[in-house]
């Protein structure tokens, strides 16, 4: 998909602003603190996946605001032009109009727009704990599938319904606890087992994108692979019967699939650990590349890929390689720095103090 | 500003009710303020009146009004082997609507959630138990929400009644009557496929 046209109303640092936006490469430029994160923001927001800086919905309002708007026509895949309208209140919650229709659901929003999004903040997918890369791997399994979505939804409810339960017996299981109990584990067994089968299998198809797209962007050829190391062997409601004394005591459940790791080894060495910061950068970016490409290549979607700041710690040459590396269709990349030289914008929008400008490119 | 403590106990006391957040509690209240005595004393009357006549079914734990059982326990009409277990009593209103069902009820009142501190003794599971024991029962419907919660608590009444050998069934979920299978969303649709029905067997194809 593409986005045409973008408005925003008390979002961020915006009082009111408006843009449009054409094919290919859109470079968003301007000193640090004038307002591009925001900018990008606010497109990835409308896909449904929240704030990727992890902010709440509180931050997202103007200070001084009671609602933030953001409004938005989108160009789908097959022609078909889609309206997107979300609106922020401080108090209340959010209302989101697709086509002038309500939305119940934010995930509703991921039927409409689709984004790739590369930020600084990617480098803890390789250094940080193993949730960001579950995160990873469920994430690209939502955009593949609303229903994979609702199976990580329900897995992590009934972990919360478990755990509370588990806390609630003070470390004593009597017999209506037991039965309970039961209740929550086959429940889990059940979720669990299919969100680990969803996750080894989109694993499996993204690792070789993955390797493809690191090798693209560090110009060398390197061996990247991927592991899935599960908490539990043999079924999962088995393994939820032998933890049970332990889990009761501790009061959280031990196994299932919310313990699970991916671990990443460039040629054999485990990158969390090993990897030169350069090297674990342009992971970051790989491991961004295989998402999208596996989403294109199952042919859901063509996201728009959203770039912020990406090059300020890259060499020319491992910036130029990225930019290449990109797969062609709408990208919006953001800095603060001047653009690479190999960069050839269709289109730079200039930010200055939360106001958009059209530069010649 | 701050309001006179009259004003703000109205404000506190709405606020106290489910669904109804500060700004909405102020907003009802200056509603009530503005509008003619005899309005607002209708209201303060329709709850003390429901509060006073308005009790819950010693049978089947719905809403009855002055009388130890509901009306639907005492009508002598209804089926009384066949139970069906909801959630609240307004699963009773929705259920009562359709007129395809003529037997009993039993309200649990609320689901099974540990995260609300919702167990078992909370429900009204042994009540049930008991009357299983002790009624002409020979089959339970469970008819409890389609979600998490609601699919938790049919599992755990499968669990407490199996010893005691009444016949259990579960309310089929799947699409909306009269729309289209193409606009229907994708849980919806996939509860539908997981639960359908056998048309044919095929077995007896060859005369
Ligand atoms: N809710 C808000 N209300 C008002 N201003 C805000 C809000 N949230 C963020 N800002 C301000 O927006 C400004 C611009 O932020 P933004 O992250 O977009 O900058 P940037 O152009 O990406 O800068 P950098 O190059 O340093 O990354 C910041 O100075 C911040 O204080
Ligand atoms: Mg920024
Ligand atoms: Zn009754």
């Amino acid at each position: 998909m593409k986005i045409r046209s973008l408005s925003l109303t008390d979002w961020r640092s915006y009082r009111s602003a408006e843009v449009s936006f054409g094919d290919g490469l859109t470079a968003v430029v301007g000193d640090n603190g004038q307002g591009k994160t925001n900018l990008i923001e606010s497109i990835a927001w409308i896909s449904g996946t929240g704030s990727f800086r992890g902010a709440s919905d509180d931050a997202l309002i103007r200070l001084g605001a009671d609602a933030a708007v953001i409004r938005s026509t989108i160009e789908a895949d097959d022609g078909r032009e889609e309206l997107v309208e979300v609106e922020i209140p401080r108090v209340g919650r959010n209302r989101i109009l697709i086509n002038r229709q309500r939305a119940t659901r934010s995930s509703e929003l991921l039927g409409v727009v689709q984004v790739t999004v590369f930020s600084p903040d990617d480098l803890e997918l390789v250094k940080g704990g193993p949730s960001l890369r579950r995160g990873w791997i469920d994430a690209a399994l939502a955009a593949h599938h609303p229903r994979n979505a609702a199976l990580r939804g329900e897995v992590e409810r009934v972990l919360k319904q478990r755990n509370a339960l588990l806390r609630s017996v003070h470390g004593r299981l009597d017999a209506d606890a037991e039965f309970t109990l039961d209740v929550w584990d086959s429940k889990l067994a059940d979720a669990g087992e299919r969100l680990r089968t969803a996750r080894r299998a989109m694993l499996n198809e993204m690792t070789p994108i993955l390797a493809t797209a690191y090798d693209a962007v560090a110009q060398q050829v390197a061996m990247v692979e991927c592991h899935y190391e599960s908490s539990w062997s043999g079924p999962l409601a088995n393994a939820l019967l032998t933890s049970r004394e332990l889990d009761i005591r501790r009061g959280i459940t031990t196994v299932g699939p919310h313990r699970d790791e991916i671990h990443v080894t460039i040629a054999g060495a485990p990158a969390r650990t090993h990897a030169s910061q350069g090297e674990q950068r342009s992971l970051a970016l790989a491991l961004r590349l295989a998402a999208d490409g596996v989403v294109r290549t199952v042919g859901v979607a063509e996201p728009v890929l959203l770039l912020d700041d990406v090059f300020s710690e890259l060499d020319p040459n491992r910036a130029a390689a990225l930019l290449d590396a990109l797969p062609k269709g709408q990208r919006i990349l953001t800095t603060a720095a001047d653009l690479p030289s190999a960069a050839r914008p269709d289109q730079v929008i200039r930010v200055h103090n939360s106001a958009l400008t059209l530069e010649s490119p | 500003m701050s309001y006179s403590t009259t004003v703000q106990e109205l404000i506190d006391q709405l606020g106290r009710l489910p669904g109804i957040g500060p700004k909405s509690a102020q907003r009802v209240a200056f509603h009530l303020l503005k509008a003619p005595s005899e309005d607002a004393l209708r209201l303060s009357r329709a709850i003390i009146d429901a509060k006073e006549r308005v009790s819950f079914c010693s049978r089947c734990f719905n809403l009855s009004e002055g009388g130890d059982e509901c009306a639907i326990c005492l009508d002598s009409r209804r089926e009384t082997r066949m139970v069906c277990v909801v959630e609240d009593s307004q699963d009773i209103v929705a259920i009562e609507r359709t007129q395809e069902f003529r037997g009993r009820y039993h309200v649990l009142q609320g689901a099974f959630s540990p995260i609300d501190g919702v167990g078992v003794e909370q429900l009204r599971v042994k009540e049930l138990m008991s009357r299983v024991a002790d009624e002409d029962i020979e089959e339970i419907i469970v008819a409890t929400n389609p979600n998490l919660e609601g699919e938790a608590t049919a599992a755990l009444l499968v669990k407490y009644l199996k010893p005691m050998g009444v016949r259990v069934s579960r309310i089929a979920s799947g699409l909306p009557v009269g729309g289209d299978l193409e606009y229907a969303d994708e849980l919806t649709l996939g509860r539908a496929l997981e639960g359908r029905t056998v048309l044919d067997t095929g077995n007896d194809s060859q005369p």
